[in-house]
């Protein structure tokens, strides 16, 4: 270390300091009413509202000057790998994660660098996606949970850590990449592990002091409610149910609606019985965390179909009065339409394949229970192909609500297979335990089809499909936009572009060829009078890797340019 | 940036210690090397399995299937102190047999064995599963292929580079440590 480092180091450091102190003048604590209703110029969590639409009201881009979109500032992370957080945005300022756990502040409309948060990973660590999906606000904090299962609480003002807390030891395989949900001055986390052997869990720490206030278990142990579906000793302890997407939240019944994960290892034969909460929606009550209802969309999970992606909280028309109701498209390839009853319980009402999958026989029109095929479920020495593959209709990227187009928006994939065979292995706590190694995953896809990616509309109340764009050379992994301008805002492609679409008839208004692969959810917001169009670009992780599969199926560039860059767009002038 | 100056601290007090009484603030954290169990693997320990039937027992090569798959392993210093202390020490072993070794592989081997990091270059993920069809290291993670016979060169996959080789000898069968890591371990961090 230089004396010309240390200067410059200073002069970073005093710059940040001043700037920070300017901004923290003017830093808009977060509050329980600024969250339950989001002022239309800011995006102040993940999806924009605590309903999960990914939806703004703001209108001043719309389809008819959308083709005048520019870039007004861009930053670049400094970090490679999957960029997958959405720009978080109050009153000008904006924070965003990057992948090794680290926090960007800028100022929103000028791109000013304000403060930078880097995590010192423990030596050794790694983790199977070493992604971030955001940070959530509160007061004048911001959380960040950190890949080695730390949940750290930031001065929105300084970037300066306020107090940090251990939710899980990452050593026994547990990791931590979604954004947190904030309920009356907890902040709720969940984790990633599934493929760990972990057994999954929603956390509630105090906002103010970092304190633990609740944790719920999304395995039951031994005599708790569900337990009787783990039939085979102490599979529970290891049975995997991980909760590594954000909840949704209905902040009236305070109740919190929370995805879970697979079951560990993969393959259900190895822990007989339902498996309850894997594969589910649960629903949480947001002062205890008492599990006060659920639902799991399959049993015995063996696909690696995660229903980790919370429903949106909607109200829809249902036998000619508004319905109180939750619509999901899950991983298993159906779109659900389920009842979100004032008891926090929660009740099937319908569901429609989105993408064609071979598993369902048929489901139960009263239960929801689906009647699987045995013939494509995959066991212990039993192969079994499975379509859609592992990564599911649809993976973690998020659909989007628009309530003016009354349309849900889903970024899926099909056309594609996988064909898994199990074995019993040994777990060693921190490694890969799903039962299948990589190499064995047998992926396939339908050359014939004609595409793999698509982006497709659903009228909610009907479930009618309203339009489909359709991506013959790449999957879609890109979280959607929506807004009252009529559009939808979306990447996901391999081919680096970022698009906008009408979002009455799905056809494209605009694209930006941006540095790398758009997977990360857009975001926006208004400073001034301006409207911005916020998202990161940076390639990386699952799509990534099934771009290599790809490669070596169908001949695509593996090599997808990495390296994070948020880019900040407005009309021109 | 901190370890480096941490670790040239350190070293300067090695130097002054006996001369001078040490200032507080030179006072240095316990280090890998202070910690045999976090220590690097050295010359003459033996390799034992961390799975298995005979986990914990020192690795001996006919223990090992010929042509793989690999078995994952920590280094034990000659007290018998596993060094399990850093996921960094992990070691893969595969008896891979003598024919079509690189010279270099060839003469780090010993009875057609030979031993590797088993932490990935890409992001340091346990390299632990083994492709049957290429006869080669898979990382558990992403999927980055690795070729014993060739000091794990990169065959497929997001590994910007080879893993580093742990040069084995033989005593009375026992594999054992002849040499430090061949180069850096684990991933370059952003």
């Amino acid at each position: 270390m230089n004396k010309l480092y240390i200067g410059s180091s200073l002069a970073v450091l005093l710059m940040a300091g001043t700037l920070g102190a300017a901004y923290g003048a003017d830093y808009t604590p977060v509050t329980d009413a600024r969250l339950q209703n989001p002022e239309p110029q800011n995006w102040l969590m993940t999806r924009g509202n605590y309903q999960g639409w990914s939806y703004s009201p703001l209108d001043q881009i719309n389809t008819k000057n959308v083709k005048n979109l520019v870039p007004v500032w861009t930053v670049s992370t400094g970090v490679d790998s999957g960029h997958e957080a959405p720009p978080i945005v109050n009153n000008g300022m904006m924070f965003v994660s990057t992948p090794y756990s680290q926090v960007l502040a800028l100022d929103a409309a000028t791109g000013d660098f304000l403060w930078r948060y880097k995590r010192k990973l423990p030596e050794g660590f790694s983790a199977l996606h070493n992604t971030s999906r955001g940070v959530a606000l509160y007061g004048d904090k911001v959380f960040m949970p950190c890949l080695d299962a730390v949940l750290v609480a930031l001065d929105a003002k300084t970037g300066k850590v306020d107090w940090e807390v251990k939710v899980a030891d990452w050593k026994d395989g547990y990791y931590m990449t979604m954004a947190p949900l904030i309920v009356k001055g907890k902040v709720l986390v969940g984790v990633a592990g599934g493929e760990f052997g972990v057994r999954g869990f929603v956390q509630a720490f105090d906002a103010d002091t970092g304190k633990p206030v609740w944790k719920t278990y999304t395995v039951p142990a031994r005599g708790e409610p569900g337990s009787e579906t783990w039939e085979k000793p102490d599979t529970w302890k290891t049975g995997g149910a991980s909760t590594w997407m954000t909840g949704n939240y209905d902040p009236v019944a305070n109740v919190v609606y929370w995805g879970t994960g697979n079951g560990s290892p993969w393959f259900g034969d190895q822990r007989p019985g339902d498996n309850l909460y894997t594969s589910s929606t649960v629903a949480l009550d947001g002062e205890t965390g008492k599990i006060k209802g659920h639902f799991q969309y399959h049993q015995n999970e063996s696909w690696d179909w995660d229903a980790m992606n919370a429903p949106m909280l909607v109200d829809f028309q249902k036998d000619g009065g508004a319905t109180p109701g939750l619509v999901t498209p899950q991983r298993n390839g159906y779109l659900y339409w389920l009842g979100r009853n004032a008891d926090g319980s929660i009740s099937y009402l319908k569901s429609e394949p989105y993408v064609p999958q071979n598993v369902f026989k048929s489901i139960d029109p009263k239960t929801g229970r689906p009647d699987v095929d045995l013939a494509h479920k995959p066991g212990t020495g039993k192969a079994a192909q499975f379509c859609p593959g592992l990564w599911g209709g649809k993976d973690w990227p998020y659909e989007a609500y628009n309530p003016k187009t009354g349309m849900i928006y889903i970024p899926s994939n099909e056309n594609h297979c996988n064909n898994l065979e199990g074995k019993v292995e040994e777990r060693v706590p921190g490694q890969w335990w799903t039962g299948v190694a990589i190499p064995d995953f047998h992926f396939t896809v339908d050359t014939k089809a004609g595409f793999y990616g698509e982006l497709q509309a659903y009228y909610m109340d009907t479930g009618k499909r309203a339009w489909r764009n359709l991506y013959s050379n790449s999957m879609n992994w890109g979280s959607v936009l929506t807004t009252a301008g009529d559009l939808v805002f979306a990447g996901g492609t391999n081919d680096r572009q970022f698009r906008a679409y009408d979002a009455k008839t799905g056809e494209q208004l605009w694209n930006f060829r941006t540095n790398s692969g758009v997977i990360a959810p857009p975001s926006t917001f208004e400073v001034n009078g301006t409207q911005y169009i916020a998202v990161e670009s940076g390639y990386g992780v699952d799509p990534a890797f099934q771009q290599t599969l790809m490669g070596a199926l169908v001949g695509w560039n593996p090599d997808v340019p990495q390296g994070g860059v948020v880019w900040v767009f407005a009309l021109s002038k | 940036m901190r370890d480096q100056t941490t670790s040239l601290l350190c070293r300067r007090r090695a130097v002054l210690k006996g001369a001078l009484a040490l200032a507080p603030w030179l006072i240095c954290p316990a280090r890998a090397q202070d910690d045999p169990a976090s220590a690097p693997p050295r010359r003459g320990d033996r390799l034992v399995f961390l799975t298995g039937p005979k986990k914990g027992a020192p690795i001996r090569s006919d223990d090992l299937t010929l042509g793989g798959p690999q078995v994952q392993a920590y280094p034990a210093d000659p007290n018998g102190v596993v060094r399990d202390g850093s996921r960094l020490n992990l070691v893969i072993v595969v008896r891979i047999g003598s024919d079509g070794l690189s010279e270099e592989t060839r003469q780090r081997s010993t009875d057609g064995v030979v031993a590797y990091s088993g932490v990935c270059t890409h992001q340091a993920c346990p390299v632990n599963m083994w492709s049957d069809d290429l006869k080669a290291f898979v990382c558990s993670c992403h999927g980055s292929t690795y070729d014993p016979k060739n000091g794990a060169e990169v065959l497929f996959g997001p590994a910007p580079r080879h893993l580093a080789a742990l040069p084995l000898k033989s005593e009375n069968g026992l594999l054992t440590v002849a040499g430090a890591f061949t180069g850096r371990v684990g991933m370059q961090s952003n």
